[in-house]
């Protein structure tokens, strides 16, 4: 039975299992890849999917570089983010929101200043440019641009009364009630997922203390004012009127039963959300969506303050570069930004367009995306997501905080004590 | 069974002859050499002191640092601060209170079903092999799976659940992970149904273990079923029991996967855990320093408990077992 091993025999197995289990637990999938050009980006559908796929593979050719294209799904690309970034890598090519996650990776030398080296500026709106300028230098260059604001269905509308989209918060107000009177879910939320929330706050701050006052409040890392405290009890007295579809505490945004599927399958009559909503919303239900039924109007104003209805939250998407990706890099970057590639990315991917001469782009805009493009052209102003524009611990806490006082956890006072409170920290 | 034999004593110890008769052929059965043992245990030790101590050790420095992770090593030292905020905050303080009433809720509820249970299945009757194996398929799901798959059973409008109270007539939607004051017990429900198969088929291994003849002597001295039960199988089975209270409660200080997919936490930190509080802080909000000293909070905490319950607990279950420092078995 006990047979034991020589010795030669033992310093060999064990030498064996030795190496077996080092190279086991230095293999695994590090997302390490031999190509020249590594590319990260969250467009893990199709047709999506595949036009950028296809891009690289023509780009390639030209330039005689090879190209990895990895498409990967947003949670799991910004885990992957996460992770990289603290191993102070970053892949060649990958997806931005600009702002102050951005901004934390550049401050680390992680991010390739391109500000000098791209010369295909001329192609792209100079608005969609400003969530990825940090200190006059530039880090990215967009491919998607658009703003959030309430999408609703006009048939839920008329069957509850309510003539015309309302244009301050009062009206909002009255309508929800007509809404809820009708035995219609006014509004559609993803609670779970915590940013849905954080764009009512930072609208109703937008409109009661400004943009001017929002940026101030930032820089002096200062959210106790009034305007901030008074945002967050009319988010709170809404809330109070029960305006959500049951059980939006625990749903997400895009899942099963969650926020888009609502609106999708017309139960709920509006959502705030970015340029994206529609597609979510047919992705979502497994339906045509609301179709034709589906309007957008621009957050309400709130009477006497100091914001206006043609300020717009919003953001979109763009590419930065590794600091260690090849020059090359930067031609890449411009050729996606060609106007052929523009309009193919657009059509396939639903994207709201940043080109500067946005007819050039758009042959046969889609009805949905018209309006975003619309308002956009409007705005007198914009505002990054906040949870994009400030550090990672403060647009988290904002978050939180959005989520604690919709479901009644926490008070208007108590909210900005905790962004308050974050922003010290971050000193 | 063979007897026992002390085949792991130290290199060079107990056998100062051995290296006369150089002849590895003429080497005491189960006495392999130091350079084998060395062999056989530096790797194993070298892994264990790369991707555990190590990280560890890691974990517990930059637990004193401000840091988001980025950027070179850690500079800003805030000495205790972080493990100070730790106390103030009040996620990782309901963290440990979700905790404490899990660990209630598995050794008062979920360990004394899988007890039951085991004892119906050590009966013979037509079929228990059936069941012995269908009570512990779910601990075979992984636990992405399951939350996965509970998600649609209690998802608000047309899961499972409230299916099923509607058609006996139920009408109201019960909140099943949306309300606050209801989820943990939801998704302890959750986890009973994954681990009760577990600790069953640890129940039936030791009342297994129980020589049949206690009981045959036991019903010649006239004793009853209750009787048997109280003075062979619960004594008996003590050991057992008592590495399923230990391995019950590391496991929930552990809890992650199934909560993080099934709820992330919420609503509003209603059902979060340690190991979701960690993570949030780690990579939702790049507090690598804070995280790291809510890390070595956990680590903490499962090294007391270990040791105190091994210490004081599992003492006699041990014994013969382990190698201790004061050797108090010869």
């Amino acid at each position: 039975m006990r047979q034991p091993l020589s010795r030669p025999r033992a310093l060999a197995a064990a030498g064996a299992a030795a190496a077996l289990a080092l190279a086991a637990a230095g293999c695994g999938d590090s997302g390490e890849s031999d190509a020249d050009l590594v590319w990260w980006h969250i467009q893990n559908e199709d047709p999506m999917k595949s036009t950028w796929e296809s891009m690289a593979e023509d780009w390639a050719e030209g330039s005689g570089l090879t190209t990895d294209v990895q498409a990967v799904e947003v949670e799991a690309f910004k885990e992957r983010m996460g992770t990289s970034a603290q191993a102070g890598e970053l892949p060649d090519l990958y997806n931005t929101w600009g702002g102050g996650v951005l901004a934390e990776q550049v401050e680390a030398g992680l991010v390739r200043d391109i500000t000098d080296d791209v010369d295909c500026l001329d192609k792209v709106n100079p608005i969609s440019l400003e969530a990825y300028t940090i200190d006059d230098r530039l880090y990215a260059v967009p491919f998607d641009q658009g703003v959030v604001g309430f999408w609703y269905n006009m048939d839920l509308f008329a069957e509850a009364g309510v003539e015309a989209p309302p244009a301050t918060w009062d009206e909002f107000l009255d309508a929800v009630a007509a809404l809820k009177d009708a035995g219609i879910t006014p509004i559609a939320l993803g609670a779970a997922d915590q940013w849905p929330v954080h764009y009512y706050w930072t609208y109703l701050v937008m409109r009661t203390v400004g943009l001017d006052g929002l940026a101030e409040a930032a820089e002096a890392g200062d959210f106790s004012g009034d305007g901030f405290v008074q945002a967050g009890q009319m988010l709170a007295d809404l809330a109070a009127m029960e305006p959500f579809q049951p059980g939006f505490e625990s749903a997400g945004y895009g899942a099963v039963d969650g926020q888009a599927a609502h609106m999708g399958e017309g139960i709920a009559a509006m959502e705030l959300m970015g340029q994206w909503g529609p597609e979510v919303q047919r992705q979502a239900s497994g339906t045509d969506g609301p179709g034709g039924a589906l309007g957008f109007f621009p957050f309400p104003e709130v009477t006497g303050g100091a914001g206006a209805t043609a300020e717009f939250l919003g953001g979109g998407g763009g590419f930065a570069a590794g600091s260690e990706a090849p020059d090359e890099v930067v031609d890449f970057m411009c050729y996606l930004l060609e106007e052929e590639n523009q309009a193919k990315a657009v059509a396939d991917g639903n994207f709201s367009t940043v080109a500067a001469d946005p007819d050039a782009v758009v042959t046969d805009p889609d009805q949905h995306i018209q309006l975003v493009t619309e308002a956009m052209a409007a705005a007198t102003g914009t505002q990054l997501y906040l949870d994009q524009a400030y550090p990672p611990a403060i647009g988290s806490t904002i978050n939180e905080a959005s989520e604690g006082l919709v479901l009644g956890q926490l008070t208007a006072e108590e909210f900005v004590a905790m962004v308050d409170d974050a922003w010290a920290a971050e000193a | 069974m063979t007897v026992k034999e002390p085949s792991a004593a130290p290199p060079g110890e107990g056998r100062p002859e051995g290296r006369r008769g150089a002849s590895p052929r003429r080497r005491p059965v189960g006495r392999p050499g130091a350079g084998t043992l060395t062999a056989f245990i530096a790797p194993g030790l070298l892994l264990f002191l790369l991707f555990v101590l190590l990280p560890v050790a890691f974990a517990a420095y930059v637990a004193f640092f401000r840091w988001n992770g980025l950027g070179g090593p850690p500079t800003d030292f805030i000495g205790f601060d972080n493990f100070r905020n730790l106390l103030g905050d009040d996620v990782f303080m309901g963290d440990m209170w979700r905790l404490t009433l899990l660990v209630a809720m598995s050794i008062g509820i979920q360990l004394p079903i899988a007890f039951g249970l085991a004892m119906l299945l050590h009966q013979r009757f037509p079929g228990r092999t059936v069941f012995r194996l269908l009570f512990f398929v779910p601990y075979v799901l992984t636990e992405a799976v399951t939350a996965v798959l509970f998600g649609l059973i209690f998802s608000p409008r047309r899961g499972f659940a409230d299916s099923m109270l509607q058609s006996i007539g139920v009408e109201t939607q019960v909140g099943w992970l949306s309300d606050r004051s209801i989820v943990l017990f939801v998704i302890f429900g959750i986890l009973t149904w994954k681990f009760f198969g577990f600790h069953m088929i640890l129940y039936l291994a030791g009342r297994q273990n129980i020589p049949e003849e206690l009981y045959e002597a036991a019903a010649i001295d006239g004793a009853g079923g209750a009787q048997m039960f109280r003075n062979i199988t619960l004594p008996l089975m003590g050991p057992t029991v008592r590495i399923t209270i230990f391995l019950s409660v590391i496991g929930t200080v552990q809890l992650f996967d199934l909560v993080f997919v099934l709820t992330g936490g919420g609503p509003f930190h209603a059902s979060e855990t340690l190991a979701i509080t960690m993570y949030d802080q780690g990579f939702g909000r790049n507090q690598i320093g804070y995280a790291s000293a809510l890390s070595i909070a956990m680590f903490v905490i499962s090294l007391v408990f270990a040791l105190f319950y091994q210490r004081y607990v599992l003492k006699r279950d041990l014994q013969g077992s382990l190698t201790t420092a004061g050797g108090g078995r010869s």
